[in-house]
């Protein structure tokens, strides 16, 4: 679908409104909304449970790695910027800075799963497992989800590039689709963030 | 290069960055353990939101959005940051 489709239907599709344009495809929006729906769920009853024990979650959150938190949220915040300069550039027809700016989407973001294992990895080994306490069953869980998602999120990138590489008319609605995916990323992590690390 | 630095999506990158630090900063430990500590709760919580606005508000392209969107999405974070805070107070 061209530049011009794309705003076509945003000026007559009856999912878009009566005003307004609606980035990537409704589909997507369903999907996010309802993830959105199910991680603030989620979110509620972790702070609820926590309530219970707030004494076990502090002393648990004290095992957590600062450091790490920070700098993956950094991560995907940066990773995110990246995606949404590169489809404005797809969308202005810039396609050469689009790859690019997707290209260190993907390798920003990459960083993100590595430095999880980096986390996990030693706090498994100290024993501090799932099934130690409701914080970590909590934490692995989440984090866990989130996770499947940045993984996901990797791979729709690659596509998205392929897509941006190949094709001789880049669907600009494909582009903003997995875009809108990606930033939902970020946002849960944004939110888990706060949850698991900050909150006291 | 200079049309990617003196963009709004850079803006709204460097006030998350921005926000992110400084609830790092707020959230650290003090005297070496956490303790239990509304304000601070608060504070994070409070940030965590507005940071989830700015990405759906300029990175998913929701302000340019139609306006069932921008109530959806924009109501999530309210709503989940009011539940946050309710479940909070109620239960700590």
């Amino acid at each position: 679908m061209s530049n011009t489709e794309a705003a076509v239907m945003a000026d007559t599709g009856s999912e878009q409104g009566a005003a307004g344009y609606l980035p990537g495809e409704p589909g997507m929006w369903f999907f996010i909304i309802g993830d959105l729906l199910i991680f603030g769920v989620y979110f509620i009853a972790y702070v609820i449970y926590r309530g219970q024990q707030p004494e076990l979650f502090l002393h648990s959150q004290a095992f957590l790695n600062q450091g790490i938190g920070v700098t993956n949220t950094l991560v995907l915040l940066t990773s995110s910027w990246c995606l949404a300069l590169g489809t404005q550039a797809a969308r202005s027809g810039q396609r050469r800075d689009a790859v690019r700016l997707l290209a260190l989407t993907g390798v920003i973001g990459g960083l993100f799963p590595f430095l999880k294992l980096l986390e996990w990895a030693p706090k498994l080994a100290a024993g501090h497992t799932p099934g130690e306490n409701l914080f970590f069953m909590y934490y692995y869980v989440m984090t866990g989800l989130h996770l499947c998602h940045v993984l996901l999120g990797l791979v729709i990138i690659g596509f998205m590039l392929r897509h941006l590489r190949r094709a001789p008319a880049p669907n600009i609605k494909f582009i903003e689709a997995g875009a809108i995916y990606w930033h939902m990323v970020d946002l849960l992590w944004l939110l888990l963030f706060a949850l698991f690390y900050l909150m006291r | 290069m200079t049309v990617y630095l003196r963009n709004s999506l850079t803006y709204a990158w460097s006030f998350l960055v921005g926000i992110t630090l400084f609830s790092w900063w707020l959230a650290r430990a003090r005297g070496g353990e956490y303790q239990l500590d509304m304000a601070i709760t608060v504070g994070v919580l409070v940030m965590a939101a507005v940071k989830a606005w700015l990405v759906i508000a300029h990175f998913m392209e929701v302000r340019g959005g139609p306006a069932w969107l921008k109530r959806t999405t924009y109501g999530w974070v309210v709503g989940v940051l009011a539940l946050l805070l309710a479940a909070y107070a109620f239960s700590h």
